[in-house]
């Protein structure tokens, strides 16, 4: 088992502090997904955060092997490469028995699991349902709940706009702008939080 | 009033939020009939791929009640709540330990391990060595308790389900707190809950279903009796221990105290709705029968594998349940006995006084039931499933003749003089079934009688011809029942 501590003393291995942001935004992102991920293979909620803590708890062991040469876009890359396989490894195969360190968990890090594996598109789609999810919580407050509800009933809920007009009792002209205002913004929020880039 | 022609440098403009007020109002004007412009603007804003992505990512996730709601249920405040998550499961509130197997301390117990997190807080296994036991600790997320309210609201939820003592419903230790955090002493009990048994399994059978909703049934009786609602029956807060038929309801009480910070703090609903009662989907006042409705969600669950209202959002399945009528049970299991659907059918009645009326009335029922499919040909199945048309169906033709004496039997009761007197049971048949075979013989009492009609009334009715053969039918019955 491994101690509390460890995410938090082996991240201060990394050096640099953007690095450091990287994985909080990473961890942070990814921690709902694997969850998620891990309850639609069939695992019950408790075991499934308990399988994302674990998986970020040995990705984090892994860091401190990480050697930044090439710049910046390395260790992002890096991450989400070692990431996905942990996730797709443990789906398939289950979680090593040591918490860190080994031959095994280098495997289970960096071995690729097979590109047809249904599982890896699983993980891309939840990954950008996570992305448009928190995009989305990320800008609400900036729009009123106006703007909000042309952009949501039409764009999300697929609501005509006729009715959403109606409904909100604003001019065809006003729920197009709306939505396409919101729109624009998720979009940026979006490439804002992405890794895939 | 003219609008102007197209101008696609406007919806650029627009787009750059280069347009001033009074132009964005021009410009909304021309999309009011400009059916080009929208598309125009519409591809300009994002390609089709980007909403067509925002549109099944968005509808799939839990974020439309909290966004759509109000404009108060803001973003500091649900990040907040995913950042007190992070936090408990850090576990960095635990104190330091000498043990190298532990995790660390928490109020006098060694904590091994984590059981489970949810929204409430975490779990935790711990060791209380002066009891040489272990014991599930459950820690209150922070935001719980912000308030010196929702604190004594818990504190008093917390004791008065803890002095619930039953079987079926799982013992609460003590209620305290430590560092600040709000936590529950539990007994560990090794075992996996309802919702991973159909995860892993699928729809249980007839007995199963039975056994585990009298239990559930048995336990909310126990809580009921005391005031106290559970308002969160589903099937990951029933637990079934390893090795043993028992059921364990656990987390009582504690969903209110839940609810109320929750609420009171944004506006969103705490946990899954798919088992809420429509009253609680509206959020109107509830009572004990918010529990039998959530309860008949879960024996939905158990017979088909999913619950009865599903929606690709929360927004969505709130409306389901306060809106829509389940799809029948006997639609997606063709196998189970009709009056397990009818007692599932009257749990999920949308208006709860047409449910049962109490836990027990239901556990006693469902024993009744477990019973009669244990042992079909000694136990009959019990008379208050009163809505049985359908169970009556296939029953009808064993019981069809014996019903015809009775209506005769019955009208001659009414009508011959010397036969008035008589203490006859068969007389209270046609008012009050008390058993299925006689609620079988009452709805063809009915039958028959309909088929009499012309002599079923009294002035139509010729006492001389038809005394006799009466008689002998009534006679023939008295032997019959002796």
């Amino acid at each position: 088992m491994t101690s509390p501590e460890t995410r938090t003393s082996l991240l201060l291995r990394i050096r640099d502090p953007e690095d450091r942001d990287a994985w909080d935004q990473f961890s942070d992102i990814y921690r709902p997904v694997i969850c998620r991920v891990a309850r639609l293979k069939g695992l019950q909620e408790a075991d499934a955060e308990d399988l994302a803590q674990q998986v970020l708890l040995s990705v984090a062991g892994a860091i401190e092997r990480w050697q930044p040469d090439d710049g910046r876009a390395r260790f992002r890359t890096w991450l989400k490469r070692v990431i996905e396989n942990a996730v797709l490894n443990a789906l398939t195969r289950g979680l090593p028995n040591a918490a860190c360190g080994g031959d095994a968990m280098d495997e289970f890090l960096h071995q690729r699991p097979a590109k047809t594996d249904p599982d890896s598109e699983l993980l891309r789609t939840e990954y950008r349902r996570e992305l448009f999810s928190r995009a989305a919580q990320q800008i609400r407050h900036e729009f009123s709940d106006d703007t909000w509800n042309a952009f949501w009933l039409t764009a999300v809920e697929g609501t005509d706009v006729d009715t959403a007009a109606q409904q909100l009792q604003r001019s065809r002209g006003s729920i197009y702008a709306s939505r396409s205002r919101v729109m624009k913004r998720l979009k940026q929020k979006i490439e804002e939080l992405n890794f895939e880039n | 009033m003219p609008t102007f022609t197209c101008n696609p440098e406007l919806i650029e403009d627009f787009l750059a939020d280069r347009l001033s007020e009074a132009q964005q109002i021009v410009f909304e004007q021309h999309l009011n009939t400009c059916d080009h412009c929208c598309a125009e603007l519409q591809q300009r804003t994002a390609d089709v791929t980007l909403w067509n992505d925002a549109r099944s990512y968005l509808s799939s996730t839990d974020l439309a009640v909290r966004l759509l709601s109000d404009s108060t249920a803001s973003l500091s405040e649900t990040r907040s709540v995913s950042a007190d998550a992070d936090r408990l499961l850090n576990l960095d509130f635990l104190n330091p330990t000498d043990d190298p197997r532990m995790l660390g301390r928490f109020a006098g117990y060694e904590i091994s391990g984590v059981i489970g997190c949810g929204g409430m807080g975490v779990v935790l296994k711990g060791f209380d060595a002066s009891l040489n036991r272990y014991a599930a600790i459950k820690v209150l997320a922070p935001h719980y308790a912000t308030s010196g309210a929702a604190r004594q609201r818990f504190a008093r939820e917390a004791q008065a389900a803890a002095a619930v003592v039953h079987d079926n419903v799982i013992a609460i230790h003590g209620v305290s707190e430590f560092n600040h955090l709000p936590y529950l002493i539990m007994p560990y009990v090794k075992g996996q809950s309802l919702q991973k048994r159909i995860d892993q399994h699928g729809p249980l059978s007839v007995a199963e279903i039975l056994r585990i909703a009298m239990q559930t049934a048995r336990g909310l009786a126990a809580a009921h009796d005391q005031g106290l609602v559970h308002r969160d029956i589903k099937p990951a807060n029933i637990l079934l221990p390893e090795n043993v038929e028992r059921v364990l309801i656990t987390d009582f009480g504690l969903a209110r105290a839940a609810d109320d910070a929750s609420l009171t703090r944004s506006g969103v609903i705490a946990g899954t709705p798919q088992y809420m009662s429509p009253e609680q989907a509206k959020g109107e006042g509830i009572d004990h029968r918010s529990d039998l409705f959530s309860l008949g969600s879960v024996m939905y669950t158990m017979a088909t594998g999913h619950p009865p209202f599903r929606a690709e959002t929360p927004y969505g399945i709130l409306r389901r349940i306060t809106d829509n009528a389940h799809r029948p049970v006997h639609e997606l299991r063709s196998d189970l006995p009709p009056w397990l659907c009818s007692v599932i059918d009257r749990l999920l009645s949308k208006n709860a006084s047409d449910r049962f009326r109490s836990a027990d009335e239901v556990a006693s029922l469902l024993e009744d039931c477990l019973a009669h499919v244990q042992h079909p040909s000694k136990v009959p199945l019990p008379s208050s499933l009163k809505p049985a048309r359908q169970a009556m169906r296939h029953l009808r033709w064993p019981f069809a003749v014996a019903g015809i004496l009775l209506t005769c039997a019955a009208i001659a009761l009414f009508i011959v003089p010397g036969n008035q007197n008589e203490p006859d049971s068969s007389s209270s048949v046609a008012k009050e079934p008390k058993t299925v075979e006689s609620a079988e013989q009452a709805s063809d009492t009915t039958d028959r009688q309909d088929q009499l009609s012309p002599a079923d009334d009294e002035l139509q009715w010729n006492v001389d011809t038809d005394l006799d053969d009466l008689e002998s039918t009534l006679q023939r019955l008295r032997e019959e029942t002796l």
